[in-house]
């Protein structure tokens, strides 16, 4: 597979889902070249997802789940520096330099840098007791701090904030959560889910503020209160700020690299140099089934764009594109989505919300494109396919429950 | 010290004996040998991108199937009632070495 004459590695900045993922993929696809893979951290690569879920639990382990062993990586001969950053590229001389001095050549190099959780930006925010949830030292300091009666204030509704909320919930913590918008998860989904879950997390203990911008965070030597634009005070111990996250793309715009909230990237996940690709939380890109400009930060999109630029490495045909999906556990209760919702999509229920266990389907020009299931896995996979194949939808038959999903599809599916 | 293998028929019908590490899930063996599993979920049952078939006799011995599982299993392709497993939901166990699992078919 290697080329006579091609002598430098394929060097991977960043050893998440992403990054990881492409090493495995380019073995896969049969590159017998040197790969190498770079990570700031120290620790064996590690998944992220339980960090906000089982890692929480009271008494899990406090170690992380690794994404692969040890020897996976001997076995594969894929090369790993760990708690060495890369500074800076120098795309001219097709090399980059870490942070030890060091400079080392590519062949291709491979942008994997994830995103950093959004600093809380208001007085206060640098004081102890104010955390935020990313890597594993970040979990395991929220874990220590998470204590039966501890006063546990979460800025931030969306999926991380709401995990950490039951979590800190379960443990018996005074949880409350403040939020901006006028409900949970609003950039993620409808109304009737986001309902959904704040009867859950509510019925589990956790206290919701709605329209709350906080101004300030407040204590000596520690955090103690949290203040909000309507002059009211929150007391707490503890603040986690669950506010979004940035694409880590600093690496890439220093060296000239096309960015605009993200790096952006093409079908093939090339950036703006051929010679660089970028994969994973940090890239912007076309939605290949809704056509708009987006950034999705997902173990799917991280897994998918690693196959992508492996096939190109490589050389390997594409694979058709896959459907976007994400899942979030809350109180033991899984959301699971598939596709992407825009807030102007036509919103239908299946089956009963009060019923704890239902689906909400988005239409758009009569066509699926995205799902929500809530509890049940039920209409997952049909929706999936259905996005996919660009179907129209019969919104009658689409809000049965008792009519399967795919025999709510109106026309035969379209050869894409 | 002998080795616990299982045998792996893929989707083109050719088969290949792997090693199955002990703390691994059967989709990490299957993974970490190159067989195109995707597990896209990292083995929390959502994708179902792991489907194997079992042999009847090592899917009597397997547990129940949780109801995520089930549901994902139902919809996928080529579902069969006794013998569809998720492979991230099938622990090590030395019991299993030997055993013949064949890929289910991509969606
Ligand atoms: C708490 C939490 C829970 C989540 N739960 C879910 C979930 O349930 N489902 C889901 O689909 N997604 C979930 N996500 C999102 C998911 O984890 C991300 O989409 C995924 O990690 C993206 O992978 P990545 O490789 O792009 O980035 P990351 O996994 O963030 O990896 C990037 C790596 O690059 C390293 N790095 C950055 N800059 C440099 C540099 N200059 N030099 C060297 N190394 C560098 C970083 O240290 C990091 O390890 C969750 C995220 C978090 C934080
Ligand atoms: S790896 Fe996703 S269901 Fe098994």
């Amino acid at each position: 597979m290697v080329e006579p004459g091609i002598t430098e590695p394929v060097v991977i900045v960043g050893a998440g889902h992403a990054g990881v993922a492409v090493a495995a993929a380019l073995r896969t696809r049969g590159w017998n070249g040197r790969i190498l893979l770079i990570e700031a951290e120290k620790e064996i690569p590690y998944e992220r997802p339980p960090l906000s879920k089982d890692l929480l639990k009271p008494g899990a382990p406090e170690q992380a789940s690794p994404l692969r062993t040890e020897k996976f990586y001997v076995d594969k001969g894929i090369e790993r520096l760990a708690g060495l950053s890369v500074d800076s590229i120098d795309r001219e001389g097709r090399a980059i330099l870490l942070a030890d001095g060091s400079r080392q050549g590519y062949y291709r190099l491979v942008i994997a840098t994830g995103s950093r959780a959004r600093p809380l930006s208001v007085p206060g925010a640098q004081l102890p007791g104010v955390l935020a949830l990313r890597t594993h030292d970040d979990a395991v300091e929220l874990k220590r701090s998470l204590m039966p009666g501890t006063r546990v204030a979460i800025i931030g509704a969306g999926y991380i904030g709401l995990e950490v909320a039951a979590a800190a919930a379960k443990i018996g913590c005074d949880t409350t959560v403040l939020e901006f918008q006028d409900r949970v998860m609003s950039r993620v989904t409808s109304a009737p889910v986001s309902r959904f879950f704040e009867r859950l997390h509510q019925g589990n203990g956790v206290r919701f503020v709605f329209g709350a911008a906080v101004t300030a965070v407040e204590g000596s030597g520690r955090v103690e209160r949290l203040l909000t634009a309507d002059g009211s005070s929150y007391r707490a111990d503890v603040v986690i700020a669950g506010i979004g996250v940035l694409p880590a793309q600093d690496l890439a715009e220093a060296a000239g690299l096309e960015c605009r909230d993200g790096i952006l990237v093409d079908d093939a996940c090339r950036t703006s140099d051929p010679l660089i690709y970028a994969a994973g939380d940090v890239t912007r890109f076309t939605g290949s089934f809704d056509g708009t400009s987006q950034r999705l930060e997902c173990i799917q999109n991280a897994l998918a764009q690693a196959e992508r630029v492996a096939e190109d490495i490589t050389g390997s045909p594409a694979r058709s594109p896959e459907v976007p999906w994400f899942w979030t556990v809350q109180h033991g209760v899984r959301l699971q989505t598939a596709g992407v919702r825009h807030p102007e999509d036509e919103v239908i229920v299946r089956g009963t919300p009060a019923e704890g266990k239902f689906s909400v389907v988005y239409l758009r020009d009569g066509r699926l494109a995205a799902v929500d299931t809530i509890a049940g896995l039920a209409d997952f996979r049909p929706a999936k396919k259905i996005i996919a194949s660009g179907a129209q939808i019969d919104p009658a038959a689409a809000a049965d429950p008792a009519i399967p999903l795919a025999d709510a599809v109106r026309a035969p599916i379209p050869v894409r | 010290m002998s080795k616990n293998e299982v045998t792996v028929i893929d989707r083109e019908g050719s088969a290949q004996t792997i090693a199955w590490e002990p703390e691994q899930t059967l989709m990490e063996a299957l993974r970490d040998n190159d067989l195109p599993v995707l597990a896209s979920c990292g083995g929390t049952a959502s994708c179902a991108t792991c489907h194997v078939f079992v042999e009847k006799e090592v899917f009597d011995s397997l547990g129940e199937r949780s109801e995520d599982e089930l549901e994902l299993l139902v919809e996928a392709e080529g579902y069969r009632e006794c013998g569809s497993r998720l492979s991230c939901q099938i622990g090590f166990d030395s019991g299993l070495s030997g055993v013949t699992v064949t890929l289910a078919p991509e969606d």
